[in-house]
């Protein structure tokens, strides 16, 4: 037992020394509110100015599952193409559906898995809903860039394996009406960006108390 | 012109008149003060409750409708049906909600407020829809709402957005009902206020008035200046009577709006109240005129005593000392009436004394009397004394029947009386058929001894006179004698204490008796016998011309006495 937080922080810290070992550049994305307070589930990417970038989507499925009436995780971030499975792991049914521009899809009501993988073709936001739990929301951010990642707790998105170049760092969040973007150029040491963002309401609406149960728990 | 009055009855009338109507005239004005202040307080309350209720009703409906429009938001098909734009659909779809929902509009709106579709073909006017989603994207709610007034087509309504999710916002739902004649008959039918409506060029939107009221409003209400929002309610003089108004101003977008109005009419709120206050005029009528009739009642019996008063002493003062008023009153009146009567008996009393006085003692010593009271009393003083004394009584006596001797002496003493009281002489006792008589006593007399000669002379003319009238009846004549003598005596009230004569004594009273007695001798020839002190007195003894008779030893004096005869 003693071993795991050793285990633990050898995995967390993996990909710092994959990218420590790689010559490319890093660049550090840290996301605060404007009191200074970290901003999770924030998503930043770099798209290079310089070149067109190639993205290749990986060859196993993302996966967004549904749990206890929730999705997991809230906001997931994707390569176009990418294909998406969103098992259904409650009991009761789920009917997972889309209506945004980028993939609008109705996967209908169903339990376990659903017959079919969505595939996200097109860059861009796509919002997730359960069409008879009006609580379930969730996010696919689809991006034409292999450079991103999401803020964990901590506020923080590092990003590596960048090739020193010009880029365009844009930062979304389901709470920001508008991606907040900045253009830097990257070389071969390590880049901090603070990213200061106002977030909007979060009108997440709040889980209905179980039937029978209300008011007395 | 004096209007004073001027007797007692109309004076306390008057009092009355003026208690009264003073009492009740106050407590009118501030009976119908306290009326007035409490209808007002009482509309004022009124007309602050319906606005409430009528912002209350706008917002149970709004949440009705909003409640229907989020439900039908619901709808995956419709959400569908936003996110495509496809309008001809949509605007199929809404009238389904309207029917379910009983709104009078329902519109499907894009995020940034485009009416995608419309249960209306109208548009509500200026930025009214812009307004409410940019209201409602600041409410922090899940399920974030607006609601305002508009105007759409002329006509006034009640407006509210709701979003449409999936699961982000991306749409509205705007949703309304119209504000109308059958809605103001609604809140007036709830609240009891006229209501009406208007828009914001001052015409008619809706209200319950009857035509002519409503024009008349409108008149009385384009003379105000500025018809803005009147919080309390305000004096407005409509259709002959008092309206109370409240206005409650109602934006519409930034640039419109409608004004509610509110109103009671003051004087139907009194009606109740005025009924009162003429019953008090009444009661006010009625308690004057019972104020004249006791007033005038209790004058007169207040006066009646008070003239009975006025009477009996107009009788006292004319000398009626024996008429009683006699009064049974137990009040003041009463104990001045018997005060009268005590002055009577007083006054009753005095006279009958004065009266027994005057006919028992000389009139000088009966006012002396009264005057100082029985203490006249032991004094040392120079008296003449008169002594005289009728002859031959004791065989008249046996002549005649005891009652014509009375009347016989009677009639002699009282001439005799008559001789000495008018000389200023005083009898001082009748011992049966002989008078004593005093000169300088009880008042002092400086010719007292010129008084009791003359007293004599004048007794013996008026025997003279008397035996003439005898004669005339066939009687014999009477014969007197009088003695007179002046020396000092003691004089002052004599007897024992219940009963006083006033009287002198001493030697020289004796002396007087004496020398009465002397007259019977026959030698001396007179019947008026007098001494040397008394001519010594004389004042005037020019006018007296004595014979002396020589001097006579007096029974019990040791000195001889010069005695006179007189006349």
């Amino acid at each position: 037992m003693r071993r795991i937080p050793v285990l633990l922080a050898l995995v967390a810290f993996a990909p710092l020394l994959a990218v420590a070992a790689t010559t490319g550049g890093r660049v550090r994305v840290e996301i605060k509110d404007p009191k200074g307070a970290p901003v999770a589930d924030a998503v930043a990417s770099l798209l290079p100015l310089d070149a067109p970038v190639q993205v290749s989507p990986p060859a196993e499925p993302v996966v967004v599952t549904q749990d206890r009436e929730e999705f997991q995780p809230y906001v997931t971030a994707v390569v176009t193409g990418t294909r998406v499975a969103f098992p259904n792991r409650d009991k009761v049914q789920h009917h997972v559906f889309s209506l945004s521009k980028p993939k609008p899809f109705d996967l209908g009501l169903y339990r376990g898995d659903p017959k079919e993988l969505v595939t996200f073709d097109q860059p861009g936001v796509v919002t997730l809903g359960c069409n008879i739990h009006d609580w379930m929301s969730a996010y696919v951010v689809v991006l034409a860039t292999p450079h991103f990642a999401k803020t964990a707790a901590d506020g923080l998105a590092p990003i590596g394996s960048l090739p020193p170049g010009n880029y365009r760092l844009e930062v979304w969040h389901p709470r920001l009406k508008t991606t907040v973007t900045r253009d830097l150029t990257v070389a071969a040491d390590a880049l901090t960006q603070v990213i200061s963002v106002t977030l909007g309401i979060d009108r997440r609406i709040r889980r209905a108390p179980e039937s029978g149960a209300a008011g007395y728990k | 012109m004096n209007l004073r009055p001027k007797t007692f009855g109309a004076k306390l009338l008057l009092l009355f008149v003026i208690v009264v109507a003073a009492a009740q005239l106050t407590t009118g004005i501030i009976v119908a003060r306290a009326n007035r202040a409490q209808a007002r307080a009482g509309i004022d309350e009124q007309l602050a409750r319906a606005a409430r209720a009528f912002a209350q009703i706008v917002q149970d409906r709004n949440g009705l409708l909003v409640a229907s429009a989020t439900n039908a938001a619901r709808d995956y098909q419709i959400k569908q049906l936003f996110v495509s734009e496809d309008t001809a659909t949509l605007t199929s779809a809404l009238p389904s909600l309207q029917l379910t929902s009983k709104a009078d509009i329902v519109s499907a709106l894009s995020l940034d407020g485009r009416t995608l579709a419309s249960t209306m073909r109208a548009r509500p006017a200026g930025d009214v829809l812009a307004q409410l989603i940019a209201r409602a994207e600041t409410d922090p709610s899940p399920f974030p709402t607006a609601t305002g007034y508009a105007y759409i087509e002329d006509a006034f309504y009640s407006l509210a957005v709701a979003p449409m999710r999936a699961p982000d916002i991306i749409g509205w739902m705007a949703i309304g009902f119209r504000i109308d004649h059958a809605f103001a008959q609604a809140l007036e039918a709830q609240t009891g206020v006229a209501v009406t409506f208007l828009n914001d060029t001052g015409h008619l939107l809706a209200t319950t008035l009857p035509a002519a009221t409503a024009s008349a409003l409108m008149s009385a209400l384009s003379a105000l200046p500025q018809l803005d929002e009147l919080r309390s309610a305000a004096e407005l003089p409509l259709a002959g009577e008092t309206a109370l108004l409240t206005v409650r101003r109602l934006p519409a977008g930034t640039n419109h709006f409608a004004t509610l109005l509110l109103q009671y009419s003051l004087d139907e709120k009194l009606r109740p109240a005025r009924r009162s206050e003429r019953l008090l005029l009444w009661v006010t009528l009625g308690s004057i005129a019972l104020a004249i009739v006791i007033s005038r009642g209790f004058a007169q019996r207040l006066a009646q005593p008070i003239v009975a008063l006025v009477g009996h002493t107009r009788r006292i003062a004319a000398g009626d000392y024996a008429t009683r008023i006699g009064s049974d009153r137990d009040d003041e009146l009463g104990r001045l009436a018997h005060a009268f009567d005590q002055m009577s008996d007083g006054l009753a009393e005095r006279d009958r004394v004065r009266d027994l006085l005057d006919k028992n003692v000389s009139p000088e010593v009966a006012a002396q009397l009264l005057r100082d009271g029985a203490a006249l009393g032991g004094e040392e003083r120079e008296v003449t004394i008169l002594f005289a004394d009728l002859r031959g009584f004791t065989t008249l006596s046996e002549q005649l029947a005891p009652r014509d001797l009375l009347a016989l002496l009677n009639r002699y003493l009282d001439r005799m009386s008559a001789a000495i009281e008018r000389q200023g002489g005083v009898i001082d006792k009748f011992i049966g058929d002989a008078i004593m008589a005093l000169f300088g006593a009880p008042l002092a007399q400086d010719d007292a001894a010129d008084r009791a000669l003359a007293a004599a002379l004048a007794m013996e003319r008026a025997l003279a006179d008397l035996n003439r009238e005898l004669a005339a009846e066939g009687r014999p004549p009477l014969a007197l004698g009088i003695g007179i003598n002046t020396a000092r005596v003691v004089a002052g009230n004599i007897g024992s204490h219940r009963r006083l004569n006033y009287s002198v004594i001493g030697d020289g009273v004796n002396v007087a008796a004496r020398l009465q007695s002397l007259t019977r001798t026959p030698d001396y020839a007179t019947s008026v016998i007098t001494s040397a002190a008394t001519l010594a007195a004389l004042r005037a003894p020019e006018k007296i011309s004595p014979r002396p008779l020589g001097p006579v030893h007096v029974k019990g004096r040791v000195e001889p006495v010069e005695i006179f005869a007189v006349g």
